[in-house]
């Protein structure tokens, strides 16, 4: 054997399967447990706290405000949009979000001809904070009487003391 | 003519030369990030060359041309130069994020992107970087865009 050293070699290789993954072909293989991919974002749980827009170096997200349809004075619906095309993938929103709406998926499939193919979107409602009880004016008004009998009371209590 | 045979003939040297594209790599002040996952398509375990794919070393003779990088003050005329030699019918492809919006470089001075701003782009492929089998599918796509182009020139 020691004349065919790679014999052995070439004759196994001759039974073993090509090593050239068939995609185009069949399905992708799935990329690494923990991998980075394309975003994804759960906007029943997004608090718009703004962190993620703060966080990302690309700044890739967008964020616009605009009032609710059918809603109360105040209320905003807020859509976040992903541009997948400007994501670097490092995960810091991910990281940062308090409430883990934003989730990066093992999906690395980000081919496309139109910029709609590579947007991810969400939707939130941003209701207005309950209206106070009295106004500021009303309030005064109402300190003001509180005060008044206070000193009332305190008048009438030194005229009994006197007498 | 007989048998409609120059149209047949056409339709022969289309149907080859769609399964023959020869990719042209234009780095653009890519970080080499992109540009080793290009190379990493073309090697046996993803196997562009199934496709009929070969890197060519002119512009001249490219099929396909696959641009990485954010388009840097130095390399935007050096680009569209380039560019401008590729026969038609071609397709353009971006690789990764930077060619399509910047990426973390926008807004810097030195960067003249995206490359949409001087060229129509047909295909793109996001990441940052994309894996193989992403440059692959977009490679695909742009076949059978490329395809189209051949046969819409001939009509």
């Amino acid at each position: 054997m020691a004349k065919l050293p790679y014999l052995g070699t070439a004759l196994t290789n001759l039974f073993r399967k090509p090593v050239t993954i068939a995609f185009p072909a069949g399905e992708a293989p799935a990329a690494q447990p923990a991998y980075r991919g394309r975003i994804a974002f759960d906007a029943s749980k997004c608090i718009n706290c703004g962190m993620c827009e703060r966080v990302c170096a690309p700044s890739c997200m967008t964020r616009v405000a605009k009032p609710l349809e059918g809603g109360e004075p105040g209320d905003q619906e807020i859509t976040f949009t992903f541009d997948m095309t400007s994501c670097t993938f490092c995960g810091m929103c991910a990281d940062f979000c308090a409430k883990k709406a934003i989730t990066l998926t093992e999906d690395y499939m980000m081919t496309g001809i139109i910029a709609e193919d590579f947007l991810v979107t969400g939707k939130v409602i941003k209701k207005a904070p309950p209206k106070p009880k009295f106004t500021p004016e009303q309030l005064a008004a109402m300190k003001a009487a509180a005060e008044a009998k206070k000193k009332a009371a305190e008048a009438a209590k030194a005229a009994a003391q006197q007498a | 003519m007989l048998f409609n045979l120059d149209k047949k003939i056409t339709e022969a040297i289309d149907d080859a030369a769609s399964k023959s594209l020869w990719l042209y790599h234009i780095n653009a002040g890519s970080c080499n990030g992109c540009d080793i996952e290009i190379v990493a398509a073309l090697t046996p375990r993803y196997d562009a060359e199934r496709l009929g794919c070969k890197l060519t070393g002119s512009p001249r003779q490219a099929d396909i041309v696959l641009v990485s990088g954010p388009v840097t003050l130095q390399s935007r005329d050096r680009l569209i130069r380039t560019l401008a030699q590729v026969p038609e019918p071609y397709c353009l492809v971006t690789v990764g994020s930077c060619p399509c919006s910047g990426n973390v470089f926008k807004g810097s001075y030195a960067i003249c992107g995206p490359v949409d701003k001087y060229r129509h782009v047909d295909v793109s492929v996001a990441g940052c970087t994309p894996k193989p089998e992403a440059i692959m599918a977009g490679i695909a796509q742009a076949a059978a865009i490329l395809k189209e182009k051949r046969r819409g020139m001939h009509e």
